[in-house]
């Protein structure tokens, strides 16, 4: 399927046009829809990270697999800001008619709210949860010149390490700041803006360790630029076999990035369905099922009453660790 | 010959009829939203995304590479035109190249950057082409030590760029690490001076302040002189520029291009500083420096040639490491990503084709770009001849626009207001533009870097010295600063002073 280029970029230019009068206007567009027509014109997806990156990546290859189920463009529009929180929270004050949806990180209900103040916070209970999607699994790398070549050597080492976290709030730090406590080991938090510059600190050996997404470390894995100690998910991970779970290792700390398509809160069930339906359609795609293992990630189709109870589990366990430890993600211990 | 093989194959791969049509969609459309103020190529990349899932992927690349590219090239018209750069990298062409087309030379300098953006670009293609792996492992060893020591060289050029009052650049600069500090701490996660909006949580985006402050407070600046339009330049159909002005700016292309290479290389502003420290550089070689900033040549042809140059070459990290180095590159990544190709260390063994395919349609599109760019100069500069009252409303309307597009978002849209205002009352009462929009790029840069080395160094400032790279860089730093004091204090025993210089050095380390 060729798209005519020009009418692409209209078509941006006008939703974004659209957007920008609907904005001034101070959403006229509210009021009920009826929800037998649904969907009554482009479905917008908003995804609260930058263009390119893992999130962003989802959301596209979900909206070109759910557009054609709906038979209604589903533009993609990346809005950045405060880990997702801002674009989270303009969506959850949009009209619940399923016309707008967001690509919801578990990390910013689950962690997040750990280290920002209480009205920065998302809740989930102010978003329908219309399904879950995948599991990013985070994985403890080494440098090459750290001469760690498994966790054992990390707790042994009986010095201060340095690691690398993605950023303040995140699962990196969470799951490192958790497992070095329960290990006893040393170290000193450096927090980068996000993942790859946290890799570049690794790979050239700025900083000993770092975790971060699988998808963003196995090419490195792959090519011996850094070695992976462990992996944070429950179970070992189908794309990197030899490489323990820190539950394996002894230390309780299952971490993994989580998403999941989110609505405002009240949206119709019919349209609720109808959003689902498109989504199971995508899911069973060769094409989305290509892009999951491209891209490192393990199917996680849950329903979305098991991502809110799932993931209010993990919140109030994380909760209970930081407590546990007397850990302070803010780093103002 | 085993290394030429994959390099000519990868001519074959480019000179394929679809690869050439979409490397020459790419540089086009790179180079007209390169014009459009505030339109960068990341924001047009993300949206032309889609239109890339059902090619090749080389073919795929090969026209976002153009439209990054391309881009570079469309962005110094609106600098040097409408004193409207578009990219933190553009930032200093404005400084000459807007005074340039002010005196009616607007074709000479748009030339110029052609020329320079040409030269530049094509020799970091063939560094690309032969330097690649060995150059790679240079982004590896700039830590956050290093950063920091390249954040401070960068701040003390900042101070040699200005060419007015010392005192209000140093307010203005001030102001600018100021807006730096805005939004959540990285490191604590504490807000600051964020007001308790989530809209400032990540910070300022730098096209807003850059939009506003340079382009939004010279319209409203303009306003005020009703009968300015009468006064546009008549003289603007020598686009080539002349054999003199080609003498006076070919030193400044050339080191351009080899600094340009280098800084590039690096991830996060390495093309913005690559063309501070060229324009910087040109400053302290030239024998009148006075003539910076009232529309001195080489200061368009030395920065515009670098951040090209800067430009071609974050591509090494990207396709040799699986690093981007800036957003746009995180783009390509992505975009690579859903092409099935990972970037990485290993690209290069197992997709030959991609690698070289990618870097040789550079030479083609820069090939391109130029040979659209020359004769299209004289059209572009008819821009001045319109109406003042046409064309403040139409630049303000597209920029705009353009601050929308970054994060989608109206606030974004807002904050160039705001800036166009504090642009306009600075420039009503003397303070540069320039020393505020620099210090806010490095200002960011400087801080994060310089707290994650202590944290490294276990809270040692002593440790940037037991490093080679930022040991290095700090007594550039040191010398730098402390040299022009020096043989002021020389030069004041004999008669003939210079003494431009000297003061504003010491003023601002």
């Amino acid at each position: 399927m060729m798209h005519f280029p020009t009418r692409r970029t209209v078509l941006g230019a006008a939703s974004a046009l659209t957007l920008l009068a609907l904005t001034a206007c101070g959403n006229v567009a509210g009021g009920k829809a009826d929800s037998a027509k649904y969907p009554s014109g482009p479905v917008n997806f908003t995804v609260g990270q930058a263009a390119g990156g893992s999130t962003d990546l989802i959301a596209r290859a979900l909206a070109e697999g759910a557009s054609k189920s709906l038979g209604q463009p589903m533009p993609v529009v990346n809005k950045p800001g405060a880990n997702g929180a801002l674009a989270t929270k303009e969506v959850a004050g949009k009209p619940a008619d399923g016309q707008e949806l967001v690509l919801l990180t578990a990390s910013l209900i689950t962690i997040t709210p750990l280290a920002v103040s209480q009205d920065e916070a998302v809740n989930i209970d102010d978003l329908d949860i219309i399904a879950g999607l995948s599991q990013d699994d985070y994985v403890l790398v080494a440098s090459t010149q750290s001469g760690f070549k498994t966790f054992d050597d990390v707790a042994g080492a009986g010095r201060n390490v340095t690691f690398g976290t993605t950023g303040v709030g995140t699962g990196s730090q969470l799951a490192q700041t958790v497992l070095f406590k329960q290990a006893d080991v040393k170290g000193t938090d450096i927090p980068f803006d996000s993942g790859k510059p946290a890799l570049t600190a690794v790979l050239g050996n700025q900083v000993e360790l770092a975790t971060i997404q699988l998808g963003e470390a196995m090419p490195q894995i792959e090519a011996g630029k850094v070695a992976p100690l462990l992996v944070f998910s429950e179970e070992r991970n189908s794309f990197l076999q030899d490489t323990p779970t820190a539950k394996e290792a002894g230390y309780d700390v299952p971490v993994a990035q989580y998403r999941a398509v989110a609505a405002p809160k009240g949206t119709p069930a019919d349209v609720k369905e109808k959003l689902l339906a498109a989504f199971q359609d995508t899911f069973k795609t060769e094409a989305y099922k290509e892009f999951n293992k491209k891209n490192l990630l393990t199917p996680k189709e849950i329903s979305g009453e098991e991502v809110v109870a799932e993931w209010k589990e993990y919140a109030a366990k994380y909760k209970e660790l930081v407590e546990k430890y007397d850990i302070s993600l803010s780093g103002t211990k | 010959m085993d290394f030429l093989n994959p390099v000519i194959n990868g001519f074959a791969v480019v000179l394929e009829p679809t690869n050439l049509l979409y490397c020459l969609v790419g540089v086009v459309i790179g180079m007209l939203i390169g014009v459009l103020p505030g339109l960068g190529p990341a924001a047009t990349i993300a949206i032309l995304l889609p239109l890339t899932y059902n090619v090749e992927p080389v073919t795929a690349i090969i026209m976002l590479a153009g439209i990054f590219y391309g881009a570079q090239y469309g962005g110094t018209i609106t600098s040097v035109l409408l004193r409207l750069p578009g990219e933190a990298s553009s930032v200093v062409t404005v400084f000459d190249g807007y005074q340039m087309a002010k005196q009616g030379r607007a074709g000479t300098a748009l030339g110029l950057a052609s020329i320079g953006s040409f030269i530049g670009g094509t020799a970091a293609i063939i560094g690309l082409t032969f330097l690649a792996p060995i150059v790679a492992s240079f982004a590896l060893d700039f830590g956050p030590p290093e950063y920091t020591a390249l954040a401070m060289l960068g701040i003390l050029l900042v101070a040699t760029i200005s060419s007015g009052s010392k005192a209000k650049a140093l307010v203005a600069a001030a102001l600018g690490l100021l807006l730096a500090t805005v939004g959540r701490d990285i490191f604590t996660g504490e807000s600051r001076f964020t007001f308790g909006s989530l809209q400032l949580a990540d910070g300022i985006d730098f096209v807003p302040i850059a939009m506003g402050i340079f382009g939004l407070g010279e319209i409203l600046y303009n306003l005020e002189e009703r009968h300015r339009a009468a006064k546009a330049p008549s003289k603007v159909t020598n686009v080539w520029p002349s054999r003199q002005d080609l003498k006076q700016a070919s030193g400044a292309i050339g080191r351009g291009s080899v600094l340009g290479f280098f800084l590039g290389i690096l991830p996060g502003g390495g093309a913005t500083i690559a063309s501070m420290a060229s324009y910087a550089m040109e400053k302290k070689r030239a024998k009148q420096p006075e003539r910076f900033g009232k529309g001195a040549p080489e200061g368009v042809a030395g920065p515009e040639t670098a951040n090209n140059a800067a430009a071609t070459s974050s591509f090494i990290p990207l396709l040799t490491l699986g690093i981007p180095a800036n957003a746009t590159m995180a783009l390509m990544f992505g975009a690579l990503l859903i092409q099935g190709v990972t970037p990485g260390p290993q690209l290069v063994e197992q997709n030959p084709e991609l690698f070289w395919g990618v870097v040789n349609s550079m030479y083609i599109g820069n090939i391109l770009l130029l040979i659209m760019s020359l004769p299209l100069v004289g059209i572009f500069v008819k821009i001045l001849r319109v109406r003042a009252a046409i064309l403040a409303p139409v630049t303000a309307l597209i920029t705009l626009l353009g601050a929308y597009t970054i994060n989608n978002s109206m606030f974004d849209v807002t904050l160039v207001v705001v800036f166009g205002i504090i642009g306009y009352l600075m420039k009503k009462f003397g303070f540069e533009p320039g020393p505020l929009v620099l210090a806010f790029v490095l200002g960011e840069l400087l801080e994060s870097s310089m707290r994650r080395s202590l944290l490294v160094f276990g809270g040692d400032p002593l440790g940037f010295f037991g490093r080679p790279i930022s040991a290095t860089l700090l007594a550039v730093f040191v010398l730098v600063a402390v040299l022009p004091a020096i043989r002021g204090a020389l030069t004041k025993r004999k008669p003939i002073a210079i003494t431009a210089v000297t003061p504003e050095i010491k003023e601002k380390v």
